[in-house]
């Protein structure tokens, strides 16, 4: 049966609804799992064990809260703009998982390897800025929009050293294919030729995905809770789970333009299949981007934006100046 | 010359004789008290604040016979603590401290909060620690439960 | 900042609530402040929200019933109040305290002074975003918290202290779990060091932020160390030196600045300090009573009054006590240093932007109900 229905669509387009039937189920299980390793690994840098009661190692509790968040009442405050208050949530989640198509987990486990895979997920994440603005406004409520405009000031600002720390690898390879990128660095991983992009790619992720010491947009001991103030239920849930799955896509890009994607290093498999290299890797990102979390202060808002005009634009601008002479010259 | 000497000389030329009362045991915690009626009242706390005081607190107290304010002043020495004490009646209306000392203007509003005092001059007399639309004043000895209600001198006796 | 003109600037006001239901104003506090942008115009602090009327409440209770209500005013420094309060009825009515009792007294105040440090350092670092650092903090408090559990039998709230000495003696298990804790506090500086004072993003929110001159100080009647950041070496322990203080030897640190980091590196210091007084105290425990056995059941101080004062862990602390001869106070007004420390605010606020509001107003350690009494 399955393979009539193949046949009648057609073998693209039944990759394609299989893909997105396993990036949904994916992406559950993976903002289930980290989740868990958040408040886990939250717990464990504040001597204390985190959760424990709920399945073995804790590790249902995630289901379970998304079961408590589900029965919430969905509240949409009296004055509020109706149909963007309801859209934005939405608008936040949909374009991330826009990115795993184009993920590379292994040479052949790549949904679409389109030749503009880069450029696709840099655009979707953009739209994530958008919905909160949207979600900030809708709102009625003073903290909400203080938080959305600074989320919005802040995005803005990282993305621009973001995209031109990526841009040096992009030149480096010479394709926006993400199976290029990662193909060329069978040998070499690029972290240790582009030592700075890497660099400045990690810090700009942790501020594109709202993260510690960036998390200015949701500071919780200064706005209540920044942009999603007034959001309860599956709505506030949707959020959440957009900010976790975007930390593991920036991650995930993270591992296929700086640390070699399904390779080993230096090229030796040590017999593990590379879809699990890559994971491996993209964890181990995320475990950093969560330990950086528990560790730091808040940046203030100003000194957030001084840092990114100041210091990360010039930096990641000469890095990628330096790269275009080498290559020129090589 | 330490600071309590210089405030006491300054005192002393300001107000009559029998208005001041110095303590070098320091019994009551302070060094020296002095009486005050209103009109010298902002004098004798410029003189305070150009010596270098800083103002502790102001406190109201109930008699049958009169309300007293006690303002207590203190400076970074040690055993300097001063207290300069005013009678008002129900309905007077003292001078405001607050251009010399800013803290007063708290300590202010709360005893018009508390004694139903109105200070002259004060820019903002609003409800400190009781609700906005409070229109009882709790710490007189008429509201509420009484233990004692008595005269300023069957407390401190015939002396000042 | 550049003064702007009034009538520009009042159309681009906006007035926004920081609390009364906040997660860093450590109590109902309500700063009323009007903004522009992100920068602070005028900050209006408006209090009173948790007013429970203690001093009426003394009017009516006779001077042993006051005791739970003085740790309750301020509930993170209440052996110390509870301590104040004691010392001022027993100058007035002329109670005398055998040696033992006044190092009890001084030990267990300590202690508390230093666990109200460690919340402190605890809340201000988790406002700057930090949640780690309360938490060991917090793990310390803990210890603290059984060592006076076990004597006073409170955790939080206390009533240890009686007119004449304490509500019950010490034992060895108190002295060696005490001594316990002060090794171990004392190998926590370094974390908390490298952990926060050497952060660079920390450094960063509390550098230059929220600076109190010293003559600001004074004229609002800032004391603790809000004051000794400033540089004003002023503590009561040492100035007028009241039970065994002046038998110890500690220093008064002080800052330079009277910024927020200087601050922050007071209470640090003084929590250092404090427990060089436990073990000197701890040294010199002389055996004998802890409670004087001729103090009558209901104390009844002379006619008279005192204004006894005191260090507590947020500053210059009074009890002004009248007596009218009973066994009730006639009157008993308590000075709070957060009174003082709260209304700087008015002034220090203005010109800041909201984060830095929150820095400002953690680094000054003030409790609400304190100041609302």
């Amino acid at each position: 049966m399955w393979q009539a229905l193949g046949n009648m669509l057609g073998a693209d387009l039944s990759r394609l609804l299989l893909g997105l039937v396993i990036i949904l189920a994916f992406s559950q299980l993976n903002a289930l799992f980290l989740v868990w390793l958040e408040r886990k690994v939250a717990g464990h840098i504040q001597l204390r064990p985190g959760p424990k009661e709920v399945g073995p190692f804790g590790l249902l509790q995630t289901i379970v809260d998304g079961i408590k968040l589900v029965g919430k009442e969905l509240i949409t405050p009296r004055l509020a703009d109706r149909k963007l208050f309801v859209l934005a949530p939405v608008l936040v989640f949909m374009p991330v998982l826009v990115g795993f198509m184009v993920l590379p987990f292994s040479p052949g486990l790549i949904i679409r390897d389109m030749n503009v895979g880069l450029l696709l997920i840099f655009a979707f994440s953009t739209f994530s800025v958008l919905a909160i603005l949207a979600g900030g406004w809708a709102s009625n409520n003073k903290y909400a929009l203080l938080g959305a405009i600074r989320s919005v000031a802040q995005n803005v600002a990282y993305e621009i050293p973001l995209l031109l720390s990526v841009m040096a690898v992009v030149l480096t390879v010479n394709s926006l294919r993400l199976s290029d990128i990662v193909s060329a660095q069978h040998r070499v991983w690029f972290f240790m030729l582009q030592p700075v992009a890497a660099l400045i790619y990690l810090i700009c992720a942790t501020a594109e995905t709202n993260r510690a010491p960036f998390d200015i947009p949701e500071a919780e001991s200064e706005l209540v809770a920044g942009f999603h103030t007034e959001y309860s239920g599956m709505r506030f849930g949707l959020f959440f789970l957009a900010e976790y799955t975007n930390m593991f896509v920036v991650c995930a890009v993270a591992t296929a333009l700086f640390f070699g994607g399904w390779y080993g290093p230096f090229g030796f498999q040590l017999g593990i299949p590379g879809v699990v290299w890559f994971l491996l890797k993209t964890y181990f990102l995320l475990f950093v981007i969560m330990w950086v979390r528990w560790t730091f202060p808040r940046l203030r808002f100003d000194q957030l934006m001084n840092f990114s005009w100041k210091v990360m634009i010039p930096l990641s601008l000469a890095n990628l100046v330096v790269t275009a002479a080498v290559i020129k010259l090589i | 010359m330490a600071k309590k000497d210089q405030i006491a000389q300054r005192l002393e030329q300001l107000l009559p004789q029998d208005a001041i009362c110095r303590d070098e045991n320091y019994r009551a915690g302070v060094i020296l008290a002095a009486r005050l009626t209103a009109d010298k009242l902002r004098a004798a706390l410029q003189a305070c604040e150009e010596a270098g005081f800083f103002l502790e607190c102001i406190t109201g107290l109930d008699f049958t016979d009169a309300m007293e304010l006690v303002y207590h002043l203190n400076c970074y020495e040690p055993g300097s603590r001063i207290a300069l004490r005013l009678f008002c009646q129900p309905g007077d209306t003292p001078p405001s401290i607050g251009d010399i000392f800013p803290a007063a203007l708290w300590h202010e509003r709360e005893v018009h909060d508390f004694f139903g005092i109105q200070f002259k001059d004060n820019p903002d007399l609003r409800a400190l620690l009781l609700p906005d639309d409070a229109d009882y004043h709790p710490h007189l000895k008429t509201f509420g439960k009484t233990h004692a209600y008595l005269k300023w001198e069957d407390v401190y006796g015939k002396i000042k | 900042m550049a003064k702007l003109n009034d009538e520009a600037v009042s159309e681009r006001l906006y007035s926004l609530n920081l609390g009364p239901q906040h997660p860093s104003t450590h109590g109902v506090l309500r700063v009323l402040l009007k903004l522009d942008g992100e920068y602070i115009v005028e900050a209006d602090p408006i209090i009173g929200y948790g007013h429970r009327g203690h001093e009426k409440m003394a009017e009516s209770r006779t001077y042993e019933q006051f005791m739970p209500n003085s740790s309750r005013i301020d509930y993170l420094s209440g052996l110390i109040y509870n301590h104040g309060y004691t010392l001022a009825v027993e100058k007035l009515a002329g109670i005398e305290v055998p040696e033992r009792a006044k190092y009890i007294r001084v030990i267990c105040a300590e202690l508390n002074r230093i666990s109200s440090h460690l919340l402190w350092f605890g809340t201000y670092v988790m406002d700057l975003g930090g949640f780690t650092p309360f938490l060991y903090a917090f793990d310390d408090r803990e210890m603290i918290l059984d060592i006076l559990d076990r004597v006073t039998g409170s955790r939080l709230t206390y009533s240890y202290c009686r007119f004449g000495g304490v509500n019950r003696d010490i034992d060895a298990e108190f002295v060696s779990m005490t001594r316990a804790f002060v090794k171990r506090l004392r190998s926590r500086w370094s974390d908390y060091h490298n952990l926060v004072t050497k952060n660079v993003i920390f450094i960063n929110r509390t550098r230059n932020v929220g600076v109190i001159k010293p003559e600001l100080a004074r004229l609002f009647g800032v004391t603790g160390p809000n004051l000794r950041g400033s540089g004003i070496g002023f503590d009561m322990r040492k100035i007028e030196p009241y039970e065994v203080y002046d038998r110890f030897q500690f220093d008064i640190p002080t800052g330079n600045n009277g910024d927020a980091l200087d601050r922050y590196n007071v209470r640090l210091e003084e929590m250092e300090q404090s427990c060089r007084i436990i073990e000197q105290a701890l040294d010199q425990l002389p055996d004998g009573l802890y409670r004087n056995e001729h103090v009558p059941f209901k104390v009844k101080p002379p006619k008279g009054e005192v204004y006894f004062s005191f260090e507590s862990a947020r500053g210059l602390t009074a009890y002004y006590l009248v007596s009218d001869g009973s066994s009730t106070p006639y009157r008993l007004h308590v000075r709070v240093p957060s009174f003082g420390n709260l209304q700087v605010l008015t002034d220090v606020l203005t010109g800041t932007m909201v984060a830095d509001a929150i820095s400002i107003l953690g680094s000054i350690d003030i409790v609400v109900p304190e100041v609302d009494r």
